[in-house]
């Protein structure tokens, strides 16, 4: 794997599965993949539609600092988060974004993917957006496997759900493998510093 | 047997208890700690254990007095407003000397505060926090893995010298997630506890009190918990040290903070700058003497806390006259970074001309 900290941030509104995204992929790096990992979360009152955002630090040495400083990898699952959480990422930080829900995207390093819309359309379940998301994420932080993600979601999905969970997971990865990250601009730029 | 599993602090806390034979929970819910009652509201049960959610955190300590007077291991959790609602009860046990786990997820304070990480009942924990002339046995975890590892430690202790002890955490370490190595669950024997009120039948009757009222009675009762104290003092004290071989500046930092100072300490040795560390894995006792021996050798001492300075008495009481003494604090929910705590520890060594 990739040598020291690697910082993940999955971001948007409560009922979307960003904790359980989270909770998958720290198993995944931490348990079946041996690594050190971090995770915590944060969250507003509400049951449904409040922000949700996740931490998930990942790295092959001992974790110190236990909270996401400057992320690696933001995903933002709605407009919202994306607008509040872009100006942490790294400079050359990646930026996924659900594109059914985010329309204005701060840079041109993103991978958009229509998270929401593959979930509801082609999986007929628009509860597991956040699988097809975690897919993607797994595959384009490059660190942890896509068998690994699986067997974590099938250690963590609810009893029953693990089919489409599965399904949904791999529609993620297939989404991902198809994008060229070398073509991506190599840093972050806004708008403002172009000018 | 070794298993890996991925646990939040809180529940970690909750599973080192039940590896240590605690059958017996009586709390009352406040966030940050939340996740405590909730796993062994299900979780005792299943092991022949009691869990009980109290009226009130007055009413769940006295039940944990209650438990433990009987001879059981017995816990309770709760964050600062809880815990000082429940030092009246604290005191009785710490008075009548009964053991017993005390879990304080720290919120922010003084008063309702909020629900963020903070160190700031480190006295309260530390100084006994009730009335009268005691203490608790503190012990402060950094990670996941200590969560369960002291939790298993304060039983221990806390039965050995019969006092109760307390877990002194914050939000971060309550609700972050990280791999925790399990030990295979042993079964557990407690040693036998004579003094416990068990039934009488077939001995003479016993009784555990916390008045005395005749002459002197008193008196020589807080003699013996002092001899006990300091017992605990020269015997039990724990902590980490961290380059302390070749450092030009010592951080004394607990908990959450430990970590930052760890990463600070990185990002230094890339600049040339040699920072060690010690950290208090018990507040009470207070590894005081490394903390005066290592002064001796390197006289710059940093304190940081997320607080306004109260460890900083307990390493200022440890160390002698001629050590540079510095404190950088955040309180109130703020979170030093690592980049605050390498610039404050700069200021102090350009001061001494470093």
């Amino acid at each position: 794997m990739k040598q020291g900290r690697y910082e993940i941030c999955l971001s948007g509104s409560g009922g979307q599965g960003i904790i359980l995204a989270a909770l998958v992929l720290a198993e995944a790096a931490g348990i079946l993949e041996g690594m050190e990992v971090c995770q915590s979360q944060s969250y507003g009152p509400e049951a449904r539609g409040g922000a949700s955002k996740a931490d998930v630090i990942i790295s092959d040495e001992p974790i110190d600092y236990p909270k996401v400083l400057q992320p690696d990898l933001l995903l933002s699952m709605n407009q919202e988060a994306c607008d509040t959480y872009f100006q942490y990422l790294k400079p050359e930080g990646l930026l996924v974004v659900d594109s059914s829900l985010v329309h204005q995207i701060p840079t041109n390093r993103v991978v958009a993917i229509p998270f929401t819309q593959i979930a509801r359309k082609d999986l007929g379940k628009e509860g597991v957006a956040n699988m097809v998301a975690l897919g993607a994420v797994g595959v384009l932080s490059q660190i942890i496997s896509p068998q690994s993600l699986e067997d974590a979601l099938i250690r963590r999905a609810p009893k029953g759900s693990e089919d489409i969970n599965r399904r949904a997971l791999h529609a993620g990865i297939k989404e991902a493998q198809a994008i060229n990250l070398k073509e991506l601009p190599p840093f972050i730029t806004s708008e403002e510093e172009e000018l | 047997m070794v298993e890996r599993v991925l646990l939040k602090g809180n529940i970690a806390i909750a599973k080192g208890a039940i590896a240590a034979g605690c059958r017996y929970y009586f709390g009352y819910p406040i966030t940050p700690q939340n996740d405590i009652p909730e796993y062994l509201s299900s979780e005792l049960p299943k092991v022949g254990g009691t869990f009980i959610q109290a009226e009130s955190e007055v009413a769940s300590i006295n039940m944990v007095l209650g438990a433990s007077a009987a001879g059981a291991r017995v816990m309770t959790s709760s964050s600062g407003p809880g815990i000082s609602l429940m030092q009246e009860g604290m005191s009785y046990m710490a008075g009548s000397e009964l053991p017993g786990l005390i879990v304080n997820v720290m919120r922010v304070g003084p008063g309702l505060g909020g629900i963020a990480p903070t160190q700031g009942d480190y006295f309260q924990a530390t100084k006994g926090g009730g009335h009268g002339d005691y203490f608790n046995i503190v012990l402060a975890p950094a990670s996941v893995q200590e969560m369960y590892d002291l939790a298993i430690k304060a039983f221990e202790l806390s039965d050995k010298y019969r006092n109760p002890a307390m877990i002194l955490c914050d939000a971060i370490l309550g609700q972050m997630k990280e791999p925790v190595a399990l030990e295979e669950a042993e079964e557990v024997t407690l040693e036998a506890k004579p003094w416990a009120l068990d039934g009488s039948k077939g001995r003479k009757p016993q009784f555990l009190k916390t008045l005395y009222l005749s002459d002197g009675e008193q008196e020589a009762h807080n003699l013996e918990l002092k001899e006990k104290y300091d017992r605990i003092r020269e015997e039990e004290a724990l902590f980490e040290g961290k380059g302390l071989g070749d450092c030009e500046i010592v951080v004394v930092a607990f908990g959450t903070v430990s970590r930052i100072v760890k990463t600070a300490i990185q990002m230094a040795r890339k600049e040339g700058i040699k920072i060690g560390m010690i950290r208090p894995i018990t507040l009470f006792p207070f590894p005081a003497s490394i903390i005066r021996e290592t002064a001796k050798k390197i006289p710059r001492i940093m304190v940081v806390e997320m607080n306004t300075g109260q460890m900083l008495e307990d390493v200022k009481l440890s160390i002698e006259n001629g050590v540079k003494l510095g404190f950088y604090g955040r309180p109130g929910g703020g979170i030093p970074t690592p980049e605050e705590i390498l610039k404050e520890i700069k200021v102090m060594l350009d001061e001494e001309g470093f």
